[in-house]
Protein backbone atom coordinates (compact mmCIF):
# COMPACT_ATOMS: atom_id res chain seq x y z
CA UNK A 1 0.00 0.00 0.00
CA UNK A 2 1.64 3.34 -1.06
CA UNK A 3 0.22 6.25 0.78
CA UNK A 4 1.48 9.71 -0.86
CA UNK A 5 2.66 11.24 2.19
CA UNK A 6 3.78 14.85 1.81
CA UNK A 7 7.79 15.47 3.15
CA UNK A 8 6.69 19.36 2.60
CA UNK A 9 6.99 21.16 6.13
CA UNK A 10 4.57 24.29 4.96
CA UNK A 11 2.17 21.63 3.24
CA UNK A 12 2.24 20.20 6.94
CA UNK A 13 2.00 23.32 9.03
CA UNK A 14 -0.54 24.52 6.66
CA UNK A 15 -3.08 21.22 7.13
CA UNK A 16 -2.18 21.35 10.96
CA UNK A 17 -3.60 24.74 10.99
CA UNK A 18 -6.81 24.25 8.70
CA UNK A 19 -7.82 21.16 10.48
CA UNK A 20 -7.42 22.21 13.74
CA UNK A 21 -8.98 25.84 13.48
CA UNK A 22 -11.90 23.80 11.72
CA UNK A 23 -12.29 21.91 14.86
CA UNK A 24 -11.96 24.86 16.78
CA UNK A 25 -15.01 26.68 14.93
CA UNK A 26 -17.31 23.92 16.04
CA UNK A 27 -15.93 23.10 19.69
CA UNK A 28 -14.97 26.20 20.94
CA UNK A 29 -16.78 27.36 24.07
CA UNK A 30 -17.66 31.34 22.99
CA UNK A 31 -18.97 31.21 19.58
CA UNK A 32 -17.02 34.55 18.61
CA UNK A 33 -13.86 32.34 18.99
CA UNK A 34 -15.35 29.71 16.79
CA UNK A 35 -15.76 32.67 14.21
CA UNK A 36 -12.50 33.66 14.44
CA UNK A 37 -10.99 30.13 14.32
CA UNK A 38 -13.37 29.80 11.46
CA UNK A 39 -11.64 32.77 9.46
CA UNK A 40 -8.14 30.93 10.24
CA UNK A 41 -9.50 27.86 8.70
CA UNK A 42 -10.47 30.37 5.68
CA UNK A 43 -7.58 31.81 5.47
CA UNK A 44 -5.34 28.26 5.70
CA UNK A 45 -7.79 27.17 2.60
CA UNK A 46 -6.20 30.13 0.68
CA UNK A 47 -2.99 29.27 2.00
CA UNK A 48 -3.86 26.22 -0.04
CA UNK A 49 -4.94 27.45 -3.03
CA UNK A 50 -2.08 29.48 -3.43
CA UNK A 51 -0.12 25.85 -3.14
CA UNK A 52 -2.57 24.59 -6.00
CA UNK A 53 -1.13 27.71 -8.25
CA UNK A 54 -4.19 29.45 -7.84
CA UNK A 55 -3.18 32.80 -6.55
CA UNK A 56 -6.39 34.64 -7.51
CA UNK A 57 -9.02 32.59 -6.06
CA UNK A 58 -7.05 32.63 -3.18
CA UNK A 59 -7.25 36.30 -2.50
CA UNK A 60 -11.24 35.72 -4.20
CA UNK A 61 -11.49 33.36 -0.79
CA UNK A 62 -9.93 35.52 1.47
CA UNK A 63 -11.82 38.87 0.20
CA UNK A 64 -15.50 37.30 0.23
CA UNK A 65 -15.08 34.76 2.94
CA UNK A 66 -13.23 36.38 5.33
CA UNK A 67 -13.96 40.02 4.38
CA UNK A 68 -17.76 39.57 4.17
CA UNK A 69 -18.89 36.25 5.07
CA UNK A 70 -16.86 36.58 8.62
CA UNK A 71 -18.08 40.24 8.99
CA UNK A 72 -21.46 39.05 8.38
CA UNK A 73 -21.26 35.83 11.28
CA UNK A 74 -20.01 38.14 13.82
CA UNK A 75 -22.38 41.02 12.91
CA UNK A 76 -25.02 37.96 12.95
CA UNK A 77 -23.70 36.58 16.82
CA UNK A 78 -23.93 39.93 18.03
CA UNK A 79 -26.96 40.40 17.62
CA UNK A 80 -28.20 37.18 18.53
CA UNK A 81 -26.77 37.09 22.22
CA UNK A 82 -28.59 38.54 25.11
CA UNK A 83 -30.12 35.62 27.29
CA UNK A 84 -29.19 33.47 24.89
CA UNK A 85 -25.28 33.30 25.42
CA UNK A 86 -25.74 30.29 28.66
CA UNK A 87 -27.33 27.75 26.91
CA UNK A 88 -26.50 27.30 23.03
CA UNK A 89 -23.27 26.64 24.91
CA UNK A 90 -23.59 23.85 26.42
CA UNK A 91 -22.21 20.55 23.76
CA UNK A 92 -23.92 17.76 23.05
CA UNK A 93 -22.98 14.97 25.01
CA UNK A 94 -24.17 11.45 24.80
CA UNK A 95 -25.69 9.14 22.28
CA UNK A 96 -26.38 11.95 19.25
CA UNK A 97 -22.72 13.04 19.88
CA UNK A 98 -20.65 9.54 19.84
CA UNK A 99 -22.94 8.24 16.58
CA UNK A 100 -22.28 11.66 14.68
CA UNK A 101 -18.37 11.32 15.41
CA UNK A 102 -18.73 7.57 13.89
CA UNK A 103 -20.66 9.12 10.84
CA UNK A 104 -18.50 11.68 10.14
CA UNK A 105 -15.23 9.45 11.06
CA UNK A 106 -16.48 6.67 8.73
CA UNK A 107 -17.09 9.39 6.01
CA UNK A 108 -13.84 10.66 6.29
CA UNK A 109 -11.50 7.63 6.70
CA UNK A 110 -13.33 6.23 3.54
CA UNK A 111 -12.81 9.49 0.85
CA UNK A 112 -9.15 9.54 2.22
CA UNK A 113 -8.46 5.78 2.12
CA UNK A 114 -9.81 6.15 -1.47
CA UNK A 115 -7.21 8.77 -1.87
CA UNK A 116 -4.46 7.41 -0.41
CA UNK A 117 -4.78 4.40 -1.95
CA UNK A 118 -5.20 5.48 -5.17
CA UNK A 119 -2.32 7.25 -4.67
CA UNK A 120 -0.08 6.81 -7.17
CA UNK A 121 -2.73 6.10 -9.89
CA UNK A 122 -3.62 9.82 -9.99
CA UNK A 123 -1.74 12.32 -11.98
CA UNK A 124 1.16 13.69 -11.31
CA UNK A 125 1.62 16.97 -10.95
CA UNK A 126 2.47 18.77 -14.60
CA UNK A 127 5.60 21.08 -14.08
CA UNK A 128 3.84 24.37 -15.13
CA UNK A 129 -0.06 24.39 -14.48
CA UNK A 130 0.52 28.39 -12.95
CA UNK A 131 -2.94 29.63 -14.88
CA UNK A 132 -2.84 33.15 -15.39
CA UNK A 133 -5.61 35.32 -14.53
CA UNK A 134 -6.05 36.64 -18.31
CA UNK A 135 -6.99 33.25 -19.13
CA UNK A 136 -9.76 33.35 -16.32
CA UNK A 137 -11.11 35.83 -17.32
CA UNK A 138 -11.94 35.64 -21.32
CA UNK A 139 -12.92 31.53 -20.24
CA UNK A 140 -15.62 33.27 -17.69
CA UNK A 141 -16.91 35.09 -20.75
CA UNK A 142 -17.02 33.40 -23.58
CA UNK A 143 -17.60 29.58 -22.39
CA UNK A 144 -19.10 29.92 -19.38
CA UNK A 145 -21.72 32.76 -19.51
CA UNK A 146 -24.77 31.67 -18.37
CA UNK A 147 -23.35 30.65 -15.12
CA UNK A 148 -22.52 34.07 -15.18
CA UNK A 149 -25.50 35.83 -15.66
CA UNK A 150 -27.27 33.04 -13.32
CA UNK A 151 -24.95 33.77 -10.64
CA UNK A 152 -25.52 37.79 -10.88
CA UNK A 153 -29.59 36.73 -10.54
CA UNK A 154 -28.89 34.60 -7.76
CA UNK A 155 -26.81 37.48 -5.95
CA UNK A 156 -29.74 40.17 -6.70
CA UNK A 157 -32.40 37.43 -5.14
CA UNK A 158 -29.96 36.73 -2.12
CA UNK A 159 -29.70 40.32 -1.88
CA UNK A 160 -32.99 40.90 -1.77
CA UNK A 161 -33.97 37.94 0.27
CA UNK A 162 -31.82 38.81 2.76
CA UNK A 163 -32.80 42.61 3.16
CA UNK A 164 -36.56 41.28 3.09
CA UNK A 165 -36.48 38.81 5.90
CA UNK A 166 -33.97 40.93 8.12
CA UNK A 167 -36.83 43.69 7.70
CA UNK A 168 -39.89 41.17 8.67
CA UNK A 169 -41.11 41.27 11.93
CA UNK A 170 -40.48 44.87 12.58
CA UNK B 1 10.18 45.37 7.81
CA UNK B 2 12.85 48.51 8.45
CA UNK B 3 11.23 50.33 4.82
CA UNK B 4 7.91 49.97 6.85
CA UNK B 5 9.16 51.26 9.69
CA UNK B 6 11.27 53.72 8.47
CA UNK B 7 8.67 55.16 6.28
CA UNK B 8 5.94 54.95 8.90
CA UNK B 9 8.34 57.54 11.27
CA UNK B 10 9.11 59.69 8.27
CA UNK B 11 5.34 60.34 7.69
CA UNK B 12 4.41 60.74 10.91
CA UNK B 13 7.03 63.43 11.46
CA UNK B 14 5.65 65.06 8.50
CA UNK B 15 2.28 64.82 9.86
CA UNK B 16 2.83 66.56 13.00
CA UNK B 17 4.57 69.19 10.70
CA UNK B 18 1.37 69.18 8.78
CA UNK B 19 -1.25 69.50 11.97
CA UNK B 20 1.18 72.45 13.17
CA UNK B 21 -0.24 74.28 10.08
CA UNK B 22 -3.80 73.26 10.12
CA UNK B 23 -5.01 73.46 13.92
CA UNK B 24 -3.38 72.47 17.17
CA UNK B 25 -0.19 73.44 18.00
CA UNK B 26 1.96 70.17 19.29
CA UNK B 27 4.54 71.16 21.64
CA UNK B 28 7.67 69.52 21.26
CA UNK B 29 11.07 69.65 19.90
CA UNK B 30 12.68 72.14 17.47
CA UNK B 31 9.42 73.08 15.21
CA UNK B 32 7.69 69.76 16.26
CA UNK B 33 9.64 67.41 14.81
CA UNK B 34 10.33 65.35 17.74
CA UNK B 35 7.24 64.66 18.52
CA UNK B 36 6.29 61.39 17.16
CA UNK B 37 9.02 60.04 19.12
CA UNK B 38 7.72 61.83 22.04
CA UNK B 39 4.21 60.44 21.58
CA UNK B 40 5.66 57.08 21.31
CA UNK B 41 8.20 56.82 24.11
CA UNK B 42 4.83 58.46 26.38
CA UNK B 43 2.72 55.71 25.38
CA UNK B 44 4.96 52.75 25.81
CA UNK B 45 5.04 54.11 29.04
CA UNK B 46 1.63 54.54 30.27
CA UNK B 47 -0.33 52.04 31.90
CA UNK B 48 -2.06 49.54 29.60
CA UNK B 49 -5.48 49.22 31.42
CA UNK B 50 -7.72 46.69 30.14
CA UNK B 51 -11.62 47.15 31.37
CA UNK B 52 -12.97 44.62 33.91
CA UNK B 53 -14.07 41.76 31.87
CA UNK B 54 -12.44 42.38 28.95
CA UNK B 55 -11.58 40.09 26.71
CA UNK B 56 -7.48 40.00 26.85
CA UNK B 57 -5.90 38.02 24.54
CA UNK B 58 -7.92 39.61 21.87
CA UNK B 59 -7.04 42.56 23.01
CA UNK B 60 -3.58 42.13 22.74
CA UNK B 61 -3.71 40.19 19.50
CA UNK B 62 -5.83 42.08 17.93
CA UNK B 63 -4.15 45.17 16.77
CA UNK B 64 -0.68 43.16 16.12
CA UNK B 65 -2.89 41.30 13.79
CA UNK B 66 -4.67 44.65 11.94
CA UNK B 67 -0.73 46.33 11.66
CA UNK B 68 0.40 42.92 10.16
CA UNK B 69 -2.49 42.90 7.66
CA UNK B 70 -1.40 46.66 7.37
CA UNK B 71 2.12 46.60 6.56
CA UNK B 72 1.55 43.31 4.77
CA UNK B 73 0.21 45.02 1.17
CA UNK B 74 3.57 47.17 0.84
CA UNK B 75 4.86 44.20 -0.37
CA UNK B 76 3.54 44.31 -3.24
CA UNK B 77 3.46 47.85 -4.02
CA UNK B 78 6.03 48.99 -6.31
CA UNK B 79 8.37 51.66 -5.25
CA UNK B 80 10.42 51.90 -9.13
CA UNK B 81 10.80 49.54 -11.39
CA UNK B 82 12.60 46.99 -10.14
CA UNK B 83 11.93 48.40 -6.66
CA UNK B 84 9.03 45.63 -5.46
CA UNK B 85 9.25 42.60 -2.78
CA UNK B 86 6.99 40.26 -4.06
CA UNK B 87 5.73 41.08 -8.12
CA UNK B 88 2.22 39.00 -7.36
CA UNK B 89 0.29 38.67 -10.58
CA UNK B 90 -3.04 39.62 -9.02
CA UNK B 91 -1.19 42.21 -6.44
CA UNK B 92 -4.31 44.23 -6.66
CA UNK B 93 -6.73 41.67 -5.74
CA UNK B 94 -4.01 40.79 -2.72
CA UNK B 95 -4.42 44.52 -1.75
CA UNK B 96 -7.84 44.95 -1.55
CA UNK B 97 -8.24 41.09 0.30
CA UNK B 98 -6.08 42.07 2.98
CA UNK B 99 -8.21 45.35 3.26
CA UNK B 100 -11.14 43.62 3.82
CA UNK B 101 -10.16 42.13 6.47
CA UNK B 102 -9.79 45.27 8.38
CA UNK B 103 -13.28 45.69 9.30
CA UNK B 104 -14.10 42.16 10.87
CA UNK B 105 -10.71 42.75 12.62
CA UNK B 106 -11.98 45.87 14.24
CA UNK B 107 -15.77 44.49 14.99
CA UNK B 108 -13.67 41.80 17.03
CA UNK B 109 -11.73 44.54 18.28
CA UNK B 110 -14.71 46.86 19.10
CA UNK B 111 -16.91 43.72 20.96
CA UNK B 112 -13.64 42.78 22.68
CA UNK B 113 -14.10 46.17 25.05
CA UNK B 114 -16.81 44.89 26.53
CA UNK B 115 -18.39 47.61 26.82
CA UNK B 116 -21.51 49.37 24.92
CA UNK B 117 -20.28 52.58 23.50
CA UNK B 118 -16.84 51.39 21.71
CA UNK B 119 -19.34 48.45 20.48
CA UNK B 120 -21.44 51.54 18.66
CA UNK B 121 -18.15 52.83 17.57
CA UNK B 122 -17.43 49.65 15.89
CA UNK B 123 -20.43 49.21 14.49
CA UNK B 124 -20.81 52.28 12.90
CA UNK B 125 -16.91 52.05 11.65
CA UNK B 126 -17.76 48.74 10.43
CA UNK B 127 -20.68 49.87 8.15
CA UNK B 128 -18.85 52.37 7.24
CA UNK B 129 -15.60 51.03 5.94
CA UNK B 130 -17.79 47.74 4.40
CA UNK B 131 -20.07 50.44 2.50
CA UNK B 132 -16.82 52.09 1.08
CA UNK B 133 -14.86 49.30 -0.16
CA UNK B 134 -17.42 48.31 -3.00
CA UNK B 135 -16.79 51.85 -4.79
CA UNK B 136 -12.98 51.64 -4.53
CA UNK B 137 -13.46 47.91 -5.61
CA UNK B 138 -15.01 49.33 -8.70
CA UNK B 139 -13.77 52.49 -9.34
CA UNK B 140 -10.18 50.24 -9.42
CA UNK B 141 -11.59 47.91 -11.55
CA UNK B 142 -12.08 51.19 -14.34
CA UNK B 143 -7.99 51.45 -13.89
CA UNK B 144 -7.78 47.71 -14.34
CA UNK B 145 -9.51 47.91 -17.80
CA UNK B 146 -7.75 50.59 -18.85
CA UNK B 147 -4.10 48.92 -17.53
CA UNK B 148 -5.21 45.11 -18.90
CA UNK B 149 -3.28 43.48 -15.58
CA UNK B 150 -4.00 43.26 -12.29
CA UNK B 151 -0.38 43.34 -11.58
CA UNK B 152 0.61 46.64 -10.03
CA UNK B 153 4.06 46.85 -11.68
CA UNK B 154 1.96 46.37 -15.21
CA UNK B 155 -0.37 49.40 -14.12
CA UNK B 156 2.32 51.54 -13.88
CA UNK B 157 4.03 50.74 -16.25
CA UNK B 158 1.17 51.04 -18.53
CA UNK B 159 1.10 55.03 -17.23
CA UNK B 160 4.16 55.75 -19.38
CA UNK B 161 2.37 58.47 -21.40
CA UNK B 162 -0.35 58.90 -19.47
CA UNK B 163 -1.58 59.23 -16.10
CA UNK B 164 -4.22 57.50 -15.36
CA UNK B 165 -6.08 60.85 -13.26
CA UNK B 166 -6.76 62.23 -16.70
CA UNK B 167 -9.16 59.50 -18.24
CA UNK B 168 -10.05 58.04 -15.41
CA UNK B 169 -10.95 61.31 -13.39
CA UNK B 170 -14.40 60.13 -12.16
CA UNK B 171 -13.03 57.33 -10.69
CA UNK B 172 -10.02 59.08 -8.96
CA UNK B 173 -12.76 61.35 -7.20
CA UNK B 174 -14.70 58.23 -6.50
CA UNK B 175 -11.72 56.45 -5.06
CA UNK B 176 -10.31 59.29 -2.98
CA UNK B 177 -13.64 59.41 -1.35
CA UNK B 178 -13.78 56.01 -0.30
CA UNK B 179 -10.34 55.70 1.12
CA UNK B 180 -10.96 58.68 3.21
CA UNK B 181 -13.89 57.19 4.64
CA UNK B 182 -11.88 53.53 4.36
CA UNK B 183 -9.49 55.30 6.57
CA UNK B 184 -11.93 57.06 9.15
CA UNK B 185 -10.32 60.23 8.43
CA UNK B 186 -12.50 63.27 8.34
CA UNK B 187 -14.99 64.19 7.09
CA UNK B 188 -15.90 60.58 7.84
CA UNK B 189 -14.92 60.49 11.36
CA UNK B 190 -18.24 59.41 12.62
CA UNK B 191 -16.46 56.17 14.70
CA UNK B 192 -13.90 58.40 16.52
CA UNK B 193 -15.06 62.18 17.64
CA UNK B 194 -18.43 61.65 18.45
CA UNK B 195 -19.42 63.68 21.55
CA UNK B 196 -21.47 60.84 22.83
CA UNK B 197 -18.81 57.64 21.49
CA UNK B 198 -15.44 59.40 23.65
CA UNK B 199 -13.27 57.72 20.98
CA UNK B 200 -15.19 55.06 19.28
CA UNK B 201 -13.91 51.63 18.79
CA UNK B 202 -10.90 52.19 20.57
CA UNK B 203 -11.66 54.10 23.04
CA UNK B 204 -10.42 51.22 25.96
CA UNK B 205 -7.17 51.00 24.65
CA UNK B 206 -4.57 52.57 25.75
CA UNK B 207 -0.67 52.51 26.77
CA UNK B 208 0.95 50.47 24.00
CA UNK B 209 -1.87 49.20 22.97
CA UNK B 210 -2.56 52.30 21.59
CA UNK B 211 0.50 53.03 20.15
CA UNK B 212 -0.28 49.41 18.13
CA UNK B 213 -3.28 50.92 16.80
CA UNK B 214 -2.03 54.30 16.07
CA UNK B 215 0.69 52.29 14.10
CA UNK B 216 -1.62 50.49 12.22
CA UNK B 217 -3.77 53.62 11.73
CA UNK B 218 -1.62 55.54 9.59
CA UNK B 219 -0.06 52.45 8.00
CA UNK B 220 -3.12 51.82 6.33
CA UNK B 221 -3.09 55.52 5.75
CA UNK B 222 0.25 55.35 3.69
CA UNK B 223 -1.10 52.09 1.73
CA UNK B 224 -3.90 53.98 0.71
CA UNK B 225 -1.54 56.93 -0.70
CA UNK B 226 0.40 55.14 -2.20
CA UNK B 227 -2.11 52.77 -3.87
CA UNK B 228 -3.50 55.68 -5.27
CA UNK B 229 -0.18 56.86 -6.15
CA UNK B 230 0.25 53.61 -8.16
CA UNK B 231 -3.36 53.24 -9.68
CA UNK B 232 -3.57 56.87 -10.75
CA UNK B 233 -0.57 59.24 -10.64
CA UNK B 234 1.85 57.43 -12.72
CA UNK B 235 3.86 55.62 -9.66
CA UNK B 236 7.19 56.04 -9.79
CA UNK B 237 7.60 57.63 -13.53
CA UNK B 238 9.05 61.13 -13.68
CA UNK B 239 11.53 63.19 -14.92
CA UNK B 240 15.15 61.43 -14.84
CA UNK B 241 17.00 63.69 -12.73
CA UNK B 242 15.25 62.11 -9.62
CA UNK B 243 15.50 58.16 -8.59
CA UNK B 244 12.37 56.11 -9.11
CA UNK B 245 11.27 55.63 -5.56
CA UNK B 246 12.03 59.08 -4.17
CA UNK B 247 9.55 59.92 -7.31
CA UNK B 248 7.03 57.62 -6.06
CA UNK B 249 7.23 58.71 -2.35
CA UNK B 250 7.34 62.15 -3.54
CA UNK B 251 3.50 61.89 -5.26
CA UNK B 252 2.49 59.38 -2.13
CA UNK B 253 3.29 62.09 0.67
CA UNK B 254 1.51 64.77 -1.14
CA UNK B 255 -1.89 62.36 -1.57
CA UNK B 256 -1.08 61.75 2.00
CA UNK B 257 -1.25 65.42 2.72
CA UNK B 258 -4.39 65.74 0.81
CA UNK B 259 -5.98 63.11 2.90
CA UNK B 260 -4.54 64.74 5.86
CA UNK B 261 -5.99 68.32 5.11
CA UNK B 262 -10.07 67.92 5.19
CA UNK B 263 -9.35 66.90 8.48
CA UNK B 264 -9.17 70.58 9.80
CA UNK B 265 -11.66 71.95 7.29
CA UNK B 266 -14.89 70.11 6.85
CA UNK B 267 -17.08 69.69 9.22
CA UNK B 268 -18.51 65.66 9.89
CA UNK B 269 -20.71 63.69 7.61
CA UNK B 270 -24.15 62.35 9.37
CA UNK B 271 -24.15 58.51 9.25
CA UNK B 272 -27.33 57.65 7.50
CA UNK B 273 -26.14 59.88 5.12
CA UNK B 274 -22.70 58.56 5.03
CA UNK B 275 -23.33 55.11 4.45
CA UNK B 276 -26.13 56.90 1.47
CA UNK B 277 -23.61 58.22 -0.33
CA UNK B 278 -21.66 55.08 0.01
CA UNK B 279 -23.94 52.77 -1.57
CA UNK B 280 -26.01 55.27 -3.61
CA UNK B 281 -23.80 58.09 -5.07
CA UNK B 282 -20.68 57.04 -4.72
CA UNK B 283 -21.63 53.58 -6.69
CA UNK B 284 -23.25 54.87 -9.07
CA UNK B 285 -20.50 57.24 -9.99
CA UNK B 286 -18.14 54.35 -9.94
CA UNK B 287 -20.13 52.38 -12.40
CA UNK B 288 -20.75 55.14 -14.53
CA UNK B 289 -17.05 55.85 -14.66
CA UNK B 290 -16.59 51.82 -15.65
CA UNK B 291 -18.75 52.40 -18.65
CA UNK B 292 -16.81 55.37 -19.95
CA UNK B 293 -13.76 53.64 -19.54
CA UNK B 294 -15.24 50.59 -21.68
CA UNK B 295 -16.49 52.87 -24.17
CA UNK B 296 -13.32 55.15 -24.32
CA UNK B 297 -11.04 51.60 -24.53
CA UNK B 298 -13.13 50.31 -27.44
CA UNK B 299 -13.67 53.55 -29.44
CA UNK B 300 -10.24 53.57 -29.67
CA UNK B 301 -9.61 57.15 -28.01
CA UNK B 302 -7.16 56.05 -25.84
CA UNK B 303 -5.00 54.33 -28.13
CA UNK B 304 -3.25 58.23 -28.48
CA UNK B 305 -1.50 57.48 -25.07
CA UNK B 306 -1.18 53.70 -25.72
CA UNK B 307 -3.39 52.03 -24.05
CA UNK C 1 6.00 18.55 -5.08
CA UNK C 2 2.89 17.50 -3.18
CA UNK C 3 1.05 14.54 -4.30
CA UNK C 4 -2.80 14.87 -5.17
CA UNK C 5 -4.05 12.30 -2.73
CA UNK C 6 -2.71 14.52 0.33
CA UNK C 7 -4.78 17.24 -0.82
CA UNK C 8 -7.69 15.04 -1.49
CA UNK C 9 -7.31 13.84 2.56
CA UNK C 10 -7.32 16.80 3.79
CA UNK C 11 -10.58 17.70 1.60
CA UNK C 12 -11.97 14.47 3.26
CA UNK C 13 -10.74 15.24 7.06
CA UNK C 14 -12.79 18.79 6.48
CA UNK C 15 -15.66 17.04 5.34
CA UNK C 16 -15.54 14.62 8.10
CA UNK C 17 -15.50 17.85 10.51
CA UNK C 18 -18.11 19.74 8.73
CA UNK C 19 -20.27 16.37 9.06
CA UNK C 20 -19.54 16.07 12.06
CA UNK C 21 -20.63 19.46 12.93
CA UNK C 22 -23.72 19.65 10.59
CA UNK C 23 -25.43 16.50 12.57
CA UNK C 24 -24.12 16.70 16.47
CA UNK C 25 -24.66 20.56 17.02
CA UNK C 26 -27.78 21.93 18.13
CA UNK C 27 -26.53 25.53 17.87
CA UNK C 28 -27.55 27.20 14.59
CA UNK C 29 -24.75 29.51 14.21
CA UNK C 30 -22.33 26.46 14.21
CA UNK C 31 -24.28 24.50 11.89
CA UNK C 32 -23.59 27.26 9.71
CA UNK C 33 -19.88 26.94 10.26
CA UNK C 34 -20.12 23.61 9.90
CA UNK C 35 -21.90 23.67 6.14
CA UNK C 36 -19.09 26.61 5.22
CA UNK C 37 -16.52 23.71 6.34
CA UNK C 38 -18.23 21.51 4.13
CA UNK C 39 -18.19 24.07 1.29
CA UNK C 40 -14.73 25.38 1.54
CA UNK C 41 -13.89 21.50 1.98
CA UNK C 42 -15.12 20.86 -1.53
CA UNK C 43 -13.58 23.56 -3.19
CA UNK C 44 -10.37 22.30 -1.93
CA UNK C 45 -11.06 19.35 -3.41
CA UNK C 46 -12.28 21.23 -7.15
CA UNK C 47 -9.00 23.54 -6.83
CA UNK C 48 -6.70 20.23 -6.53
CA UNK C 49 -7.92 18.29 -9.13
CA UNK C 50 -7.56 21.24 -11.37
CA UNK C 51 -4.56 21.33 -10.80
CA UNK C 52 -3.35 18.05 -11.36
CA UNK C 53 -5.25 17.38 -14.23
CA UNK C 54 -3.27 17.01 -17.75
CA UNK C 55 -3.21 19.72 -19.23
CA UNK C 56 -4.13 21.84 -16.52
CA UNK C 57 -8.02 23.41 -17.42
CA UNK C 58 -9.07 26.34 -16.14
CA UNK C 59 -13.19 25.04 -15.75
CA UNK C 60 -12.27 24.22 -12.08
CA UNK C 61 -11.05 27.28 -11.38
CA UNK C 62 -14.26 28.78 -12.57
CA UNK C 63 -16.30 26.32 -10.23
CA UNK C 64 -14.15 27.34 -7.32
CA UNK C 65 -14.90 30.97 -8.23
CA UNK C 66 -18.82 30.25 -8.75
CA UNK C 67 -18.88 27.95 -5.68
CA UNK C 68 -16.90 31.01 -3.78
CA UNK C 69 -20.13 33.22 -4.15
CA UNK C 70 -22.39 30.99 -3.79
CA UNK C 71 -21.50 30.11 -0.69
CA UNK C 72 -21.11 33.41 0.14
CA UNK C 73 -24.62 34.39 -1.10
CA UNK C 74 -26.21 31.18 0.90
CA UNK C 75 -24.55 32.39 3.59
CA UNK C 76 -25.76 35.84 3.75
CA UNK C 77 -29.22 34.71 3.52
CA UNK C 78 -28.54 31.79 6.06
CA UNK C 79 -28.01 33.99 8.64
CA UNK C 80 -30.79 36.25 7.86
CA UNK C 81 -32.93 33.25 8.98
CA UNK C 82 -31.87 32.93 11.95
CA UNK C 83 -31.80 36.48 12.85
CA UNK C 84 -35.52 35.79 11.88
CA UNK C 85 -35.65 32.48 13.44
CA UNK C 86 -33.80 34.33 16.62
CA UNK C 87 -36.47 37.17 16.79
CA UNK C 88 -39.43 35.00 16.82
CA UNK C 89 -38.24 32.47 19.33
CA UNK C 90 -35.60 34.04 21.56
CA UNK C 91 -33.31 30.99 20.82
CA UNK C 92 -30.85 29.57 18.25
CA UNK C 93 -31.21 26.09 19.96
CA UNK C 94 -32.60 24.11 16.62
CA UNK C 95 -34.42 21.66 18.77
CA UNK C 96 -36.26 24.36 19.97
CA UNK C 97 -37.11 25.78 16.16
CA UNK C 98 -38.72 22.74 14.82
CA UNK C 99 -42.01 24.35 14.54
CA UNK C 100 -43.43 25.40 11.16
CA UNK C 101 -45.75 27.94 12.52
CA UNK C 102 -44.71 31.80 12.74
Amino acid sequence: MDIAVSPDIVFIILTTVTILAAIMALQAKELIYGAISLAISFIGIAGFFVFLDAPYLAMLQIAVYVGAVVVLILFTIMLVRREVVGETEEREEGGEGSMGLWIAGLLAVSIAGVAALAGPDLPAAPPTAFLPISQLGPVLATAYPVPLVILALLMSAALLGALVLAKLEK
Amino acid sequence: MLVVMFLTWYERKILARIQLRIGPLYAGGPGGILQPIADGVKLIFKEVMIPYKANKPLFIWIPLALVFFAALPFAVIPFGQHWVIANLDVGLVFVFAMTSLFPSMILIFAWASNSKYPFLGGLRSLFQQVAYEIPMWISALSIVLLAGSLNLVDIVNAQQKIWFIVPAILSFIVFFVSIMAELERLPFDLPEAEPELVAGWYTESSGAIFMVLFLALYMKLYLMSSLVTVLFLGGWWGPAFLPQPVWFILKTLIVATFIIIPRGVYPRIRVDMLIRIGWTRLLIIALANVFLTVLLLNTGVLSLWGL
Amino acid sequence: MVALSSYLIVSAALLGIGVYGLSVKKNAMRLLFAIEIIVNAANLNFAAFTRYMNPPQVSGQVIVFYSIAAAAMEAAVGLALILVAFRLNSSIDVRKLNKLKG
